[in-house]
């Protein structure tokens, strides 16, 4: 009897090929065999050169992780948030936030960490992170980002996720809901945030918002690869994707004949019987060649997040791109057209068709201009330069950054940052120097090297 | 069950669940062998099937011979329905059972595991003769042989150890190597995606095995069969590691269709090693 076949397990992988998330898995790209992976001299597109395009699909190599501790206990907390808008019935299944939590038996300082765009509160960065909090001695709790579908039915008042206020807001309060429910035994004696991409964007201005509110008394906050401003980093994703995929259905179709043929012909070749999980782990370091093919999984990783936030974007806002407001889906509805429908559609237009559209409408004077300024890290600027307790950790060549973004990071937080040579965008988390500083960071020990 | 399927979706405000621990110690040590098994094999993987096949490799599927990225499903709203059924039943009744098993030490879970794999080596070697691929079922039976004895009932893997890995087979690949397509996508109750083919060769595997009837544990009383049964399915659930709407997603149905269906037909493309590539008709959905 075969519950749930392992097909499913395999099936995710070689999505997370597609996607490019196969961070632990075919890490060897790096350190493998002479010629696993022929470097290919010179960026195609452009944007971001070969070593970073090529960490940040593989992420960090095993060997290079920092110390781990060898057991985390996990729990796992389901929580119905009373701000929440009616669920729409096609998100059934979304109906409470969960987050994890690792709690240590004695009193402890508490870690909260928010996941980067699409994450839920349990991905494979997210699990490094806890362990790495969990072996030095915090209670951990892992958050998904307010783009993640499950936090925007659940947790978001607006269900229009992708504003840096807004969304901070919400994380908020779901922070104090969640502090308030914590298991009894959990002694908590500070509270830190942090996060990685747009979730250590959300982590600075979750700080920001309670040093008004001072619901939480969060004591410091550590960006882990921050975008600087959101829009034009995810300008700099929807350009990656035009560059290496193509623009629509076609390029996304061309991309998929075009793995499922190299696929085919590998597993023709080898003397396998299974599609099996080290055939996809092998074949994606021998898939993925050129820089062009690394951006396409890039990109399409990205892309493939972005579909769940406009869906739901559409539905709460009623803005009727792909959903009928006056018509919503029924559970059991066909759904493939709308879901390839989206696909083909860059971040822009979710700005123009949905995000601006709705806090035009509900946020007096701003303009399409102001939305974009707001969606800044100058929004907290002055806390950033001002408050010794905002802390960064990015790489010279992520790719969501350019030069003067990075100035900017660099002139606001002062000794308070640091920039690694090499990573590309989150392809060194969890590595020995990335979380010796962050816990440096977190416990306040932290001082720049000498250059 | 209806209880309990039920209780799964009462709305409390807060459920706090403890979960089996994570090991990260353990797991990037198993991430780093991997990765080092999977750089020598595939460093290996050119030059052997080159001498194996002699002067001619098999023919080159191109872009085009892929098949649409459209899933023929004409009966969607039921399957929909079931994998709805599914994920609940899985959140209610399968993964506490799974996590429960999963705080068992791993030498005596591995043991269970084994076990059964040993047990449906009997039904991949008939299907492997019957694929015409006779060396596998030679192989299969020798790994039968070697575990049932060596490795104590099937307790131990020690086969995998002397060079001879498992490699299952079932009754649908049969199908399959006799030409018959996959028809359509089937979300099965309980055992989960699937296509038409997939069901008939599940359906024909438990009749094999039934046949078989080996070490006669699957006849007799309800309690025995049922008991065996019951174990098999947690221990493949807890391998599983798949959860029903982790990715929060309306269009997960959508993504889980496409995947398995191209990744059977992927592994079609491998029964047919030597042929032609077959090329889809225009307009036609992948799997009809």
């Amino acid at each position: 009897m075969h519950p749930c076949p392992r097909a499913f397990r395999l099936l995710l992988i070689l999505s997370s090929v597609v996607g490019a998330a196969a961070a632990s898995a075919a890490a060897f790209a790096t350190a493998g065999p002479a010629g696993a992976l022929p470097q290919t001299a010179g960026p195609a597109t452009g944007l971001a050169d070969s070593a970073a395009l090529r960490a940040t699909v593989f992420g960090t190599p095993p060997e290079d992780m920092a110390p781990l501790p060898a057991r985390v206990p996990l729990t796992e907390i389901d929580l119905k948030l009373p701000w929440a808008n009616p669920v729409p019935a096609v998100f059934w299944f979304d109906k409470k936030l969960r987050v994890w939590l690792s709690a240590q038996q004695t009193p402890a300082p508490l870690a909260i960490v928010i996941a980067g765009t699409g994450g839920d509160g349990n991905t494979t960065k997210l699990a490094t992170l806890r362990a790495a909090l969990y072996g030095a001695g915090y209670h951990v709790l892992t958050l998904p980002s307010p783009t993640f579908p499950g936090f925007i039915v659940s947790a978001s008042r607006t269900g229009v996720a992708g504003d840096l206020r807004q969304d901070g807001a919400d994380l908020y309060s779901a922070m104090q809901t969640i502090v308030a429910h914590l298991p009894r035994r959990v002694q908590i004696t500070d509270i830190d945030v942090l996060g990685y991409s747009l979730g250590g964007a959300e982590a600075a201005v979750v700080k920001a918002i309670d040093a008004r509110e001072g619901k939480l008394h969060i004591h410091r906050a550590v960006m882990i690869n921050p975008p600087v401003s959101l829009f034009t980093s995810i300008g700099r994703l929807d350009r990656l994707f035009a560059l290496s995929i193509g623009t629509g259905d076609a390029g996304i179709e061309r991309l998929y004949r075009q793995l499922y043929a190299e696929l085919a012909n590998l597993y023709r070749a080898s003397d396998r019987v299974e599609l099996d999980e080290d055939f996809l782990l092998g074949a994606a370091a021998v898939v993925l060649k050129t820089d062009a093919e690394f951006s396409s999984a890039i990109a399409l990783s990205f892309r493939l997040d972005l579909v769940n936030m406009f869906f739901a974007g559409d539905l709460y806002a009623g803005t009727g791109v792909v959903v009928d407001p006056q018509h919503p889906p029924h559970v059991g509805d066909p759904l493939e057209k709308i879901e390839m429908t989206l696909r083909a559609m860059p971040f822009s237009e979710y700005f123009a068709r949905v995000f601006a559209p709705y806090y035009l409408a509900h946020r007096a004077n701003s303009t399409a201009k102001s939305l974009i300024a707001e969606n800044r890290l100058d929004i907290i600027g002055d806390a950033l330069h001002g408050d010794p307790d905002y802390y960064a950790q990015t790489n010279s060549d992520d790719l969501i950054l350019d030069k003067p973004e990075l100035n900017w990071l660099e002139h606001t937080l002062g000794d308070r940052i640091v920039v690694y040579d090499h990573g590309g965008h989150l392809g060194n988390l969890g590595d020995r120097s990335q979380i010796a500083d962050m816990l440096a960071m977190l416990g306040g020990r932290w001082h720049r090297p000498a250059p | 069950m209806l209880a309990a399927v039920l209780a799964g979706c009462a709305t409390q405000s807060v459920d706090i669940s403890s979960l089996p621990a994570a090991t990260p110690a353990a797991d990037n040590a198993a991430a780093a062998e991997s990765r080092t098994e999977l750089a020598a094999a595939v460093a290996s993987e050119g030059s052997e099937t080159a001498g194996e096949n002699g002067a001619t490799p098999p023919p080159r599927l191109t872009p085009a011979d892929a098949p649409s990225m459209y899933t023929y499903d004409p009966w969607e709203r039921l399957n929909r329905f079931t994998y709805r059924f599914n994920a609940r039943f899985d959140a209610a009744v399968f993964l506490p059972a799974a996590n429960g098993y999963r705080r068992l030490p791993s030498p005596l879970r591995s043991g269970v595991h084994n076990f059964f794999g040993n047990l449906s080596e009997l039904s991949t070697m008939i299907n492997d003769t019957l694929q015409w691929r006779l060396a596998r079922g030679v192989r299969s039976f020798g790994r039968f042989l070697v575990n049932s004895t060596i490795g104590i009932g099937g307790l131990i893997d020690v086969a995998k150890h002397i060079r001879l890995p498992s490699a299952p087979t079932g009754f649908s690949d049969t199908l399959g190597t006799w030409g018959v397509h996959p028809g359509p996508y089937v979300v099965l109750p309980l055992f989960g995606p699937s296509t038409l083919r997939d069901t008939i060769g599940l359906a024909g595997d438990i009749g094999t095995r039934y046949g078989i009837n080996l070490f006669d544990l699957y006849r007799g009383p309800f309690w025995k069969t049922g008991t065996l049964d019951v174990a098999d399915a947690v221990d493949e659930r807890a391998n599983t590691a798949f959860r029903y709407y982790a990715t929060g997603s309306p269009f997960e149905y959508d993504d889980i269709r496409f995947l398995y269906v191209r990744k059977r037909l992927l592994e079609d493309t491998g029964l047919h090693r030597h042929a032609q590539p077959k090329r889809p008709a225009p307009g036609a959905e992948a799997g009809q």
